[in-house]
């Protein structure tokens, strides 16, 4: 199985078993343009496999994921929303870590961290292979990215 | 008579969701305290009676592993159980953990039913 196909599984479960949404794949892009009004949390890898893994998630999205996660209307982004994606990154860098990993030593994961802003780009000034993955959750969609140095 | 846990992650989300997971899980406790990172932990021993940890590994200023190693120093607090709660499941960190006394680990994410297999028994 390849990464993209076990970063696709190891999402449909964070989702289904922790924040009670149901997600579907709804392309597996190349590249992306520039994130407006988004939110993203970041992992990073060190280690034998250096790189890192974003879940950008617009901001009604954001919202939308935060309050199923939390049982609890969420109207703004708060720092709730924030802690939220990036636990999201958090467990869903954990599972490219077990896939990666040997013996669980050979790579480090950084803490989770979140960016956020009217418009930004994602891109690293490294040569990565990327892995770009858009999901639906019937209230909007998102965007899971991971860049391993080549 | 329920018991009393201390949760240790320095996400405010997921020590919600950990709750919610033990009142899903029909588990009995009376009180749930809460601490974002192993210092935190080790000063919430010092001044509640804590029955069950359950702790993330991977935080700032006191990670998992060193929370555990601090508490095996201190004779008053040593035996409380503690299982970790972590996205890390390596054989080799899950390892340290257990020979720092950690009983078992949960790994992130999970489901009411996996709290209630692990900590059923200690109930």
């Amino acid at each position: 199985m390849e990464i993209e196909d076990k970063i696709i599984e190891a999402a449909k479960e964070i989702f289904s078993s922790m924040v009670m949404m149901e997600i579907e794949v709804k392309e597996v892009l190349e590249t992306h343009g520039p994130l407006t009004d988004t939110i993203t949390g970041l992992i990073g890898l060190a280690g034998t496999h250096k790189g890192i893994l974003g879940i950008h998630t617009p901001y009604p999205v954001a919202m939308a994921i935060t309050s199923s996660f939390l049982g609890m209307d969420v109207a703004e982004i708060n720092e709730d929303v924030h802690d939220a994606v990036g636990e999201l990154a958090n467990m869903l860098g954990g599972n490219v870590k077990s896939i990666l990993s040997d013996n669980g030593r050979d790579i480090d994961l950084s803490l989770p961290s979140t960016i956020a802003g009217s418009e930004y780009n994602f891109q690293s000034d490294k040569e990565v292979d990327t892995v770009i993955i858009l999901f639906d959750t019937g209230q909007g969609e998102f965007m899971v990215e991971l860049d391993l140095e080549k | 008579m329920g018991k009393n846990v201390l949760l240790v992650d320095d996400s405010s989300t997921m020590r919600k969701i950990v709750g919610r997971s033990l009142r899903q899980a029909g588990l009995d406790f009376d009180n749930i305290f809460e601490a974002a990172d192993g210092l935190e932990a080790l000063d919430v021993l010092d001044k509640e009676q804590v029955d069950i940890v359950l702790s993330d590994i991977n935080m700032p200023n006191m990670d998992g592993i060193s929370f555990l190693r601090e508490k095996q120093g201190r004779d008053a607090v040593k035996d409380i159980p503690v299982f970790m709660i972590s996205t890390e499941t390596g054989d080799d960190i899950i390892g340290e953990a257990k020979s720092l006394g950690a009983l078992g680990a949960i790994k992130k994410p999970f489901t009411p039913d996996k709290v209630n297999e692990v900590l059923g028994p200690l109930m």
